[in-house]
């Protein structure tokens, strides 16, 4: 491969780069759109604030996630 | 009923349901006033193995306003715990229970009772003890006894009892929920059956009260202990309630969690309020909100559904009430803002124009000698609507009332029809049982000594 060459593949990388991040950007951007539309109220509780895991429910639905800065940050937030 | 599952999410929560709500001068001493608040409906004496109780998760309250605004500014806060002596057992006692302290009753229940006002939250006591259900003449040999161990002394010269009581509220509920059929009327209504004696659909059941006695003075808002009826100090408004927390997560551990602020989910102030005069849709909203939020509700005092329905289902019969249309201003006041002076001689319960519904009650007024269950409608001025006494005929009151009989109380052109002064459910004070003393409310039926329901 050209310098030229090299250097316009470099550029177009770059360029691609910069698109995903956008996309991704505007993806998660959406979906943070959709679920702040979602009807309804969304209930969490922190069962045991020191593993992170919290429990979120939404009508029939319900996942557990961890995070335990998360955890830590609400547990601060009664304290 | 009075407030026996009135609204539709209360109907499912029945440790919760506020059933009734009495204030009254004490008769055997009237420098006193009780009140008591009853919860859990339609308890069969049977019902074990286990028996009724109060819920540990709910918090009980008596509600005081003595300023008009429908706001409580003296709540006394009772909340209960469950303790179980042999979690191995599946028995509500061992043997008989011959004292409330008795290892032989195997879950017992204690309370705490709590005196809130601006500014001061009071611990009045902890650790009491509430009597056992009635479970029958081998468990619960001495009743009486038992109950009498569960009235205790309270800082201020204060008397209180949490615990299961005979039913003191009477009313023919197969009659009057199947369309208004009143028995001794039967013959004037569309239905056209043969008029006949009321039957008390209250009969032996019972339901768990907290009945509480305080000096005139403890809910007054200066303090004293009124003499001059016509004084606005001399009126305070009264209401209970329940509260569940915000939050319950169920998982797998049984007791699992409650969280969050306390949620009002049951009230009561006067009888028949929110089951009569609140549409179904705002029920169980009504149940949610103090006496202050209730301007929202007056159309249904003003033009209650009850009073277009009863000239419908009894032709004829009130010819008059069918031809009044204007707002019931009589109702308002009976059940809104309490009744001025001038309209009965020597009476007022007016708190203010505050639309509010509370029992209200004029401490200036004596007890009757001669009590009158019909209350002021009946010419005794220590009856409803001024506050509640146990016996009380409150359905035949409210009947009569909505049927019109109050109407020339703000309206003297307005002719009641005949029968609504003579309306009732065919029930009195003789269709259960009463105390003459503190708790007042009869002492509740035992299991053992009860038949089931039968068939008429």
């Amino acid at each position: 491969m050209s310098d030229s060459t090299r250097r316009a593949f470099v550029k177009r990388s770059a360029a691609t780069a910069a698109g995903m991040t956008v996309v991704g950007g505007l993806v998660a951007e959406e979906a943070d759109a959709k679920a702040a539309r979602r009807s309804g109220p969304v209930v969490a509780y922190i069962r045991k604030p020191a593993n992170g895991d919290i429990v979120v429910m939404h009508g029939k639905r319900q996942v557990k996630l961890r995070d335990r800065k998360l955890a830590a940050r609400l547990a601060r937030a009664v304290r | 009923m009075s407030s026996h599952r009135e609204a539709p999410a209360i109907s499912r929560d029945p440790v919760a349901d506020n059933t009734d709500t009495y204030a009254f001068v004490s008769p055997d001493d009237p420098a006193t006033v009780t009140i008591i608040a009853n919860y859990l409906p339609l308890e069969a004496p049977f019902g074990g193995p286990n028996f009724f109780e109060f819920g540990p998760d709910v918090r009980y309250r008596i509600n005081i306003d003595n300023n008009g605004d429908g706001e409580a500014d003296i709540i006394y806060e009772f909340a209960f715990e469950t303790r179980v002596g042999n979690p191995n057992s599946f028995l509500y006692n061992t043997g008989p229970i011959d004292s409330i302290g008795s290892p032989n009753w195997n879950r017992k229940q204690f309370y705490s009772a709590t005196r809130i006002s601006p500014g001061r939250s009071q611990v009045l006591a902890e650790g009491l003890a509430c009597p056992p259900c009635n479970v029958g003449v081998l468990s619960t040999p001495n009743y009486d006894t038992l109950a009498g161990q569960a009235i205790h002394g309270l800082p201020g010269g204060r008397t209180v009892f949490a615990g299961q009581r005979l039913e003191g509220f009477y009313v023919d509920l197969g009659s009057i929920f199947d369309l208004g059929n009143l028995r001794p009327f039967e013959n004037l209504h569309i239905g056209s059956l043969q008029a006949a004696a009321g039957v008390n659909a209250t009969n032996d059941f019972s339901v768990h009260s907290i009945a509480l006695n305080v000096p005139k003075s403890d809910l007054t808002r200066n303090g004293s202990d009124p003499t001059n009826p016509t004084s606005e100090n001399a009126v305070v408004g009264v209401w209970a309630s329940a509260s569940r927390q915000a939050a319950t997560i169920r998982w797998e551990s049984p007791s699992g969690l409650d969280a969050g602020d306390w949620v009002q989910v049951s009230r009561l102030g006067n009888p028949l309020f929110n089951e009569v005069l609140v549409g179904m849709g705002s029920k169980d909203t009504w149940n949610s909100l103090p006496p202050a939020a209730d301007s929202q509700f007056a159309h249904g005092v003003r033009h209650p559904e009850l009073q277009t329905l009863l000239p419908v289902l009894y032709p004829g019969v009130f010819p008059n009430l069918a031809k009044y249309s204007a707002p019931r201003a009589d109702l308002v006041a009976i059940l809104l803002t309490g009744i001025p002076s001038g309209i009965v001689p020597g009476f007022q319960n007016y708190t203010g124009s505050k639309l509010a519904d509370m029992l209200r009650l004029n401490l200036a007024i004596p007890p009757a000698a001669k009590p009158n269950p019909l209350g002021i409608v009946g010419g005794d001025l220590a009856g409803f609507p001024n506050g509640r006494r146990v016996f009380d005929d409150v359905v035949s009151v409210e009947l009569r009332a909505i049927a019109g009989a109050t109407i020339p109380l703000v309206d003297k052109s307005f002719t009641p029809d005949k029968a609504a002064t003579l309306l009732t459910d065919g029930l009195d004070q003789s269709s259960t049982r009463y105390l003459s003393q503190f708790p007042y409310l009869g002492t509740p039926q035992g299991g053992y000594q009860t038949a089931p329901l039968g068939t008429l």
